[in-house]
């Protein structure tokens, strides 16, 4: 497998021009008949450049301060504990100039417009851009308003286009516009997408409440556009999945290490008085160790309810089938709304690791072309919720239950035997080189305990994988699923199919397996059914793409080949 | 809001789960011969000389190997590494160098078809990858410079998808051209944007 995947150099390629969103106007002869003539002449005085919210050039002197504000405490503290005193400020006010002098080039060189066809949006002093993308490849519109951009009444627009590869130099993102000008640029960018007739934007703009991203707003654009129909809204009871995820616990633990590390700054004598107090007291050491694991438990849950508040609050998801998009907003402190085209999403993935399915929750994310990884966050519908209520979403979404609701077929005993090699052989070994570490080199004995913990947790281990392993086909989806600590029944849509990949190792090959991959442009990109008997694979994949594999039929001659070598 | 769903998944890993045949799986639409149960390999195989490419390429592999196995054993003195244990490692590597060039010379083939392109590659790892021309986004010729001594190139055809790049590698430089200009040929005739 060395030699196989280089996907981010793949990536990194320019698609191709005929393709590519950034084909000019001229290469869309096709775009033309779509967009009606009376689209045409609304668009013609929007289609002059226009600039950023003149308040933007508070925002970044702020925000870049807050970013520096590390850095220029340490240079306030050092600078003038150990080097002159009039040097370090120098230093400050040059740090300071330069951020203002950035914000304001920033200001005075970033400009975007809307064309009939394109979307554009110039940039840059020293090295000039011009990023376009044609409106109908706008996948999504992601606006974010920081605390300070909500005190100023801003917000950050960000558009999602189908290139793969997006560096931070071709990111179509304006920061910031005022937030009611930022939602009719969405409304008209999401609805010149469909080239139907121009939303109403006097409606989105009477709607827009930038200081209040709450249920109250969600309410008041519902309210105001009338068609928008609402699937969830958080319930605050949610926070009790908060802990069981793997996401929570680890920005959990990167908070708690961001806030050990800043308390090891500000006085590294609280640790150490800590430890004093601890051995004065003399308390035996397993009570000691039992309350500091639980005083971390504890602590780690508080923090990722926090993380899963500060993301999800207010959390609103609504469909507009004017736009013919789905609307999410959500955050407590910096908010975010994403708006994606119906048309781009290929399916949803529903996750359901371990901590949330005996918790009986579940997380939903949808699939959606044209969001690179950097953006992959605004692809999740609801955050880690009741089972039901996911299911619920995620039937409406794919318009059927079935994908959903749908019993799985089994991989079959050789994917079970797989399973327990792939758990048993690994803890084997361990127990092997403890073994040999312990009876040979006199390592400590409780060794042998880590041995047996992991000889016993790779049982259960080993079976619920096999369980988790299925795979199914609807009318419209295929769905598979697989995992365990990490499960996830993905379903993807059978027409946003783009390839198969049936990739087996050497012992896959022995046991006669293989690893089912259906490509798709959206989403992870590929979505596995592993250890497949060899027959399933090729019927599944010839059954939920039909005509393609016909002509690789074993047994069949070769069809006409293109480019017969000499 | 809350309602719940029957049958809902989730709540249990086996509950949903039958161990019958392909039951969820409806009948294939338009399919005279049945579903296919088998796929066979890709018709063409590449250039003979793509063996001494990838000879070369192991040669330098295993040098690495040796190398970092000196320095460990040598000046490093990581876990007092015997000389002894180089002759395993050297005839790991030996097999390895003589070895893998073969095996995957058997392995590698490609096929472009009037409606996709088939790829199979690898050697301990083996992969099949099939894409519908219509699919195609780009396709691309690559040739490193151990590739130009023996006139070899890389054949890359990527599709929308971050995994779904087919790979032909050592393959004759003419041909490569030529199938580059086929299936670009072919793929222009799609206004789709291939997602």
């Amino acid at each position: 497998m060395s030699d196989l995947g280089t996907p981010d150099d793949l990536a990194d390629r320019p698609p191709d021009p005929a393709a590519g969103p950034e084909a000019g106007p001229e290469a869309g002869p096709e775009v033309g008949p779509e967009v009606g003539p009376e689209v045409e002449a609304e668009v013609a005085p929007s289609g002059e450049w226009r600039r950023l919210d003149r308040r933007m050039l508070l925002v970044h002197p702020v925000t870049e301060l807050i970013r520096f504000l590390p850095a220029l405490a340490a240079l306030f503290i050092f600078g003038r504990s150990s080097g002159p005193e009039d040097g370090s400020r120098w230093w400050h006010y040059g740090a300071l100039v330069v951020v203002v002098a950035l914000g304001l080039l920033r200001y005075l060189t970033t400009t975007y417009r809307i064309t009939p066809e394109q979307v554009q949006v110039r940039k840059g002093f020293v090295n000039r851009h011009i990023l376009s993308a044609r409106l109908d490849r706008v996948r999504t519109v992601d606006l974010t308003s920081s605390p300070i951009h909500r005190i100023l009444g801003l917000a950050k627009v960000v558009i999602g286009t189908g290139t793969a590869s997006v560096g931070r130099e071709e990111r179509l993102q304006l920061d910031s516009l005022r937030a009611p000008a930022a939602r009719a640029l969405r409304a008209e960018l999401l609805h010149r997408g469909h080239a139907g007739p121009a939303a109403p934007p006097a409606a989105t703009v009477a709607s827009a409440d930038p200081g209040a991203p709450t249920l109250r707003s969600a309410d008041a654009s519902s309210g105001t556009e009338g068609a928008d129909r609402v699937f969830v809204r958080l319930d605050p009871g949610w926070v009790r999945y908060a802990p069981l995820t793997m996401s929570g616990v680890i920005t959990a633990a990167a908070a708690l290490g961001f806030l050990a590390n800043g308390i090891n700054q500000v006085g590294n004598n609280l640790w150490g008085s800590i430890a004093d107090r601890a051995q004065s007291v003399s308390v035996p050491w397993p009570l000691l160790a039992g309350t500091g694991l639980l005083a971390a438990l504890v602590l780690v849950s508080v923090l990722a309810i926090l993380g899963y508040l500060l993301t999800n609050w207010g959390l609103t998801v609504s469909h507009n089938p004017v736009g013919h998009s789905y609307h999410l907003r959500r955050g407590l402190l910096t908010t975010r709304e994403t708006s994606i085209d119906d048309d781009r999403i290929r399916g949803v993935e529903l996750g359901e690791p371990l901590g949330l399915r005996l918790a009986h929750g579940a997380r939903l994310a949808v699939i959606v072309t044209g969001l690179n990884k950097k953006d992959r966050s605004s692809s999740t519908l609801v955050p880690p919720a009741p089972a039901g209520i996911v299911d619920r979403v995620g039937m409406d979404v794919l318009d059927e239950p079935g994908p959903i609701t749908i019993p799985l077929v089994q991989h079959g005993p050789a994917a079970r035997r797989r399973r327990w090699t792939r758990a048993l052989v690994p803890a084997g070994i361990l127990t092997v080189v403890i073994a040999v570490v312990v009876l040979r080199f006199h390592w400590p004995a409780w060794l042998f305990a880590v041995a047996v913990l992991a000889l016993v947790t790779v049982v259960p281990l080993a079976r619920d994988r096999y369980a988790g392993l299925g795979h199914a086909l609807t009318n419209s989806y295929l769905v598979v699923r697989s995992g365990s600590l990490s499960r996830r029944r993905d379903v993807l849509e059978r027409d946003g199919i783009i390839g198969w990949n049936f990739s087996s190792s050497f012992f896959q090959r022995r046991a006669g397996l293989v690893s089912l991959v259906a490509t798709t442009a959206g989403g992870r990109g590929a979505y596995a059914a592993y250890d497949l008997s060899e027959e399933t694979a090729a019927t599944l994949a010839d059954t939920a793409l039909p005509g393609l594999l016909d002509q690789f039929r074993a047994g069949q001659t070769a069809g006409k080949q293109v480019a017969a070598p000499p | 809001m809350t309602e719940n769903v029957a049958g809902q998944p989730g709540s249990g890993a086996g509950a949903e789960v039958n161990d019958g045949g392909l039951t969820a799986v409806p009948p294939p639409a338009g399919s005279g011969d049945g579903p296919v149960t088998r796929l066979r390999e890709p018709t063409e195989r590449v250039s003979p000389r793509a063996r001494w490419l990838w000879t070369i390429e192991a040669v330098l592999e295993a040098g690495v190997a040796v190398g970092i196995s000196l320095l460990v054993s040598g000046p490093w003195q990581w876990f007092g590494f015997h000389l002894w244990w180089f002759v395993p490692i050297c005839v790991v590597l030996l097999g390895f160098v003589i070895g893998m060039p073969r095996w995957r010379y058997r392995v590698h083939r490609w096929e472009v078809t009037d409606t996709a392109v088939y790829t199979q590659r690898g050697w301990f790892d083996i992969e099949r990858r099939i894409a519908p021309l219509s699919r195609v986004q780009t396709v691309d010729v690559h040739r490193g410079p151990i590739s130009q001594v023996f006139g070899l190139s890389t054949v890359t055809v990527t599709t929308a998808s971050s995994a779904g790049a087919l790979k032909i590698e050592g393959l004759d430089a003419a041909l490569a051209a030529r199938i580059v200009d086929d299936v670009t040929s072919r793929t222009e005739r799609e206004t789709s944007d291939a997602t």
